[in-house]
């Protein structure tokens, strides 16, 4: 009876084993991946991991996830078990009220505290960036420390320093030979905790990080969904890199054993070589980091570049190449919607360059916080197409320089979708129970409108609030009758995999999705698009203009544009690049979403109107909920 | 011992500054107009009545506590036995199960959340495999399956090392002496085992449901854009809003619920503890 029993605990063991390590399984299987998919296992190759080491931006996050996790544990137990020490002989009063103080981090929803944490450093101006993620992670990991050591001390002999004391140690060799010994695995258990929490760590550290500092979640969660597979690659290092520290811990005193066997007694230190191995591997990947080279008579030797770009958004070489020729170095902090650039931008951040879309670069020109470019520094209109420059929201591009551009369309799998049908019913094919179930709305309030509006023959840059509630209406209808997904950039590999029939997607990333599926076609309705651009301006309170217009330069420049657009598969605004790669040879030969539709008249470009983009976010936040009470 | 009560001044100091704070700040945004500086600023309950007013709010608080609740019975069920058998098990095992437990958390969160998107998604290796028991057409990505999967993923090892914990410190002479006077093996473990753990249980179920309740990035990736909690609320409200004063007031919603819920968790504790008293 007992024995079986224990067979079924093992089989249970097993399977929660199982369970916890399928997903790191797979996700070092794809780290070796041939293709961008992170489904379909197309060969293998070692590209993410060449593409790991080259990106400069996910070893800094390395490097700084585990800088961080060192540092914070290594403060937090010292920290954490002088305090509990010298609580436990506090006054009841006091020992009670901490205890509820320590509570507040860890009985409290980590978004509030991440919450606190980050009005705090806004109210009181701090920087935030790498200084105060550390903060923050030193403040929620001494309460565990506390909470792991405090039973230590409780169950201690209260006499055990006093005792000490009594016979001629100091109070602090009483405290460090006599009482920490003894609490010691309490101590252990207390930086472990620190430093898993530290090292996990995503929802503080979004919250309280700044001037580009990123830990690893970070790049993860703003890669959003465009799914760059050299994070598997860094995770698959991390996973080895724990291998070999456990390794070490669980050999050293097995060696150390054998060595003074004839001793006698041994110390078993676990954590020591622990420390000394976490230390080893920091130095080692910051040397890796900084190793660059270090020539001289640069133009910007040792300055500082602040980007604030789209996720996965530049090329694989750009970034790098422009180094070299500077001297500069990059800082890239990535967002995943204007919105989220727009708030941090108001809120004071420093960047020399921002990337936004037409009507957001509208909203920040009207509320002034950008500056006019210097056009005597920039040496690139005339290599960029005529069709991007001059756009209503900016009409003499005095403050803004193209960088990529395309429209809104409907992707659809040839095999499954009657072109007649689009061809007919243009967006209103999203309302078509034919495809039920098989279609993807992408989760862009203007976009989602844009399509509603156009379906209904408006103009998107409508102020009418009938017509908009018409809008709305429409998108209800759709998603309570559709059996809608909406999804982000998780389109691009779903399409790419051919999951779904429809779904509204950008040009630039429906032209990805027919380079890796022939079976993909990309449609625009007659009844109009959003004819879009993203471009490179400079904020008002940019540190370093004048390597922002070196950039600008060179981002618009034949090879730094071609490096983009070709890894990126947005449309380039440097003609010469979008010619080349559109024409015979070219990367996106034949796929036409790569290039914009000119000449029709339904097409717009978005404007900026406060009201209207409230009333559209709260319209397309009750769509949403709408969707999830359908599902 | 008394010499060493001012080691704790700095700590007291710290958090007072870094603790109490900011949630102090929370509570003042929560009631200050839009705009306010905090020096100058007049109170408002707006934010408060803003959310207790609007059904679709109440509807996204209440699916969160919901899926929270599922997730942390989820985890008890499925922790509970795992945590007892690796508390039986020898000191060895106990070490590597352990460790074996704790490694997948050194790992990246996101990133394991991630491979599970590539794991449940169409045509991805799951629906292969339910496939061949002709079950190849159930959706399972962006669907509350997926995210409650999700969480219970990312927060079994809570609940597992917590209970395990709190089943290890048990005097297993107790057993027998339980055994000894005649009780069978489910009256000892019922009168025994299960209250000697209820610590655990109780630490294992705020380690679990507070993440739960509040995560945003397992709905987001998981549930795909039509799966909103209120973590995901009130990081629309800071990051792409900009109503950090709303934002502040849904915050102190969710702390004081929190803070009801867990209390009340501790009354169960105490009474039980109480309880048992009385019986001995």
């Amino acid at each position: 009876m007992k024995k079986k029993r224990r067979t079924l605990g093992k089989a249970l063991m097993i399977l929660m084993i199982a369970f916890f390590y399928l997903p790191i399984l797979y996700m070092i299987i794809f780290s070796f991946n041939d293709g961008k998919s992170l489904t379909s296992f197309t060969g293998f190759s070692l590209r993410w991991y060449q593409h790991m080491l080259e990106s400069q931006d996910m070893m800094t996050a390395l490097y700084t996830t585990f800088s961080i996790a060192i540092l914070a544990t290594i403060v937090a137990t010292v920290v954490g078990t002088v305090a509990a020490i010298g609580l436990s002989s506090s006054r009841k009063v006091i020992r009670n009220i901490m205890e509820q103080v320590n509570n507040l981090p860890m009985m409290n929803p980590e978004i509030v505290t991440a919450i606190g944490f980050m009005l705090l450093f806004i109210t009181f101006k701090v920087e935030k960036g790498y200084v105060t993620m550390l903060l923050a992670h030193i403040a929620f990991c001494i309460p565990y420390v506390m909470l792991s050591v405090m039973p230590k001390i409780r169950s201690l002999d209260p006499n055990l320093a006093d005792a000490a004391m009594d016979l001629g140690a100091t109070p602090f060799k009483a405290l460090t030979k006599v009482i920490v010994p003894q609490i010691t695995p309490g101590i252990v258990s207390g930086a472990l905790i620190a430093f898993t929490m530290s090292v996990d760590d995503f929802i503080i550290s979004y919250f309280v990080t700044g001037s580009g500092v990123k830990n690893l979640s970070i790049v993860v969660y703003t890669m959003s969904k465009r799914v760059n597979p050299s994070i598997n690659a860094v995770s698959t290092l991390v996973v080895v890199i724990i291998t070999i520290v456990l390794l070490v811990i669980n050999l050293a005193p097995v060696i150390a054993e054998k060595r003074v066997k004839k001793g006698g007694a041994v110390k078993r230190k676990r954590w020591v070589p622990a420390v000394a191995v976490c230390c080893v591997l920091v130095v080692a990947v910051a040397a890796l980091q900084r190793g660059g080279i270090t020539g001289k008579d640069r133009p910007f030797e040792g300055q500082t570049l602040h980007i604030y770009n789209w996720g996965e958004y530049t090329g694989e070489n750009i970034i790098g190449d422009f180094e070299e020729e500077t001297g500069a170095t990059v800082v890239m902090e990535n967002f995943d919607s204007n919105e989220q650039m727009y708030i941090k931008v108001a809120n004071g951040e420093a960047y020399d360059i921002l990337v936004p879309s037409d009507y957001m670069i509208q909203r920040l020109i009207e509320e002034d916080y950008l500056q006019k470019l210097d056009k005597s520094k920039l040496d690139c209109f005339d290599k960029l197409s005529d069709a991007v420059l001059g756009l209503p929201y900016d009409p003499n591009n005095d403050y803004s320089v193209p960088y990529f551009w395309g429209t809104v369309g409907i992707v659809y799998d040839k095999t499954k979708v009657d072109i007649e049908d689009l061809e007919r019913e243009g967006y209103n094919i999203f309302l078509d129970q034919k495809y039920r179930g098989d279609v993807y709305l992408y989760d862009s309030e203007r976009d989602s409108f844009m399509m509603a509006l156009k379906a209904l023959g408006y103009s998107m840059n409508t102020e009418n609030e009938a017509e908009l509630n018409e809008a709305y209406e429409w998108l209800v209808q759709c998603v309570e009758t559709m059996d809608t997904e909406i999804v982000t950039d998780e389109i691009i590999d779903n399409m790419a995999q051919g999951r779904k029939a429809l779904g509204l997607i950008y040009s630039g990333d429906a032209s990805y999705v027919m380079a890796e599926n022939e079976d993909m076609g990309y449609f625009m309705p007659e009844t109009g698009t959003n004819l879009w651009s993203d471009a490179m301006v400079i904020p008002k309170n940019a540190k370093n203009p004048d390597l922002a217009h070196a950039f600008i330069n060179y981002a618009s420049d034949y090879d730094g544009a071609y490096d983009n657009s070709s890894y990126v598969g947005y449309t380039s605004a440097n003609q010469e690049v979008m010619d080349d790669l559109s024409g015979e040879g070219g990367d996106y030969e034949g796929i036409n979403a790569y290039i914009p539709r000119t000449g029709n008249e339904n097409d717009e470009v978005f404007e900026y109107n406060a009201d209207t983009k409230k009333i559209i976010s709260d319209l397309w936040s009750r769509v949403k909920i709408a969707a999830s009470n359908a599902g | 011992m008394k010499r060493f009560s001012k080691l704790a001044v700095p700590y007291i100091i710290w958090a007072a500054l870094m603790l109490v704070l900011p949630m102090a700040l929370i509570a003042m945004y929560s009631v200050m107009e839009p705009g306010n500086s905090i020096i100058s600023f007049s109170l408002t309950l707006d934010h408060y009545i803003k959310f207790f007013t609007d059904p679709d709010f109440l509807l996204i608080l209440w699916r969160s506590l919901l899926i929270a609740i599922k997730t942390t019975i989820i985890c008890l069920i499925l922790g509970y036995p795992a945590a007892y058998f690796i508390a039986r098990s020898s000191e060895k095992v106990q070490n590597i199960l352990i460790l074996c437990i704790t490694i997948p958390m050194w790992i990246n969160m996101l990133v394991r959340t991630y491979a599970w998107i590539g794991l449940l998604s169409e045509g991805g290796i799951i629906q292969r495999i339910l496939g061949i028991f002709g079950l190849g057409d159930v959706e399972l990505l962006y669907t509350e399956g997926s995210v409650l999967l999700g969480m219970v993923y990312n927060f079994l090892p809570f609940m597992i090392l917590q209970i395990q914990t709190s089943l290890s410190k048990m005097d297993h002479s107790l057993l027998e002496a339980s055994a000894d006077l005649g009780a069978s093996p489910a009256q000892t473990f019922r009168r025994v085992t299960l209250p000697l753990s209820l610590p655990g249980v109780i630490n294992g179920i705020t380690l679990v449901f507070l993440p739960a309740v509040s995560s945003f990035f397992i709905p987001k990736l998981l549930g795909g854009g039509q799966y909103f909690l209120i973590g995901n609320m009130i990081e629309n409200q800071f990051i792409t809003v900009g109503e950090w004063n709303f934002g502040s007031a849904i915050s102190m919603i969710m702390a004081v619920i929190m803070m009801l819920l867990m209390m009340l968790v501790r009354k169960i504790e105490t009474r039980n503890q109480g309880g048992k008293g009385a019986k001995a």
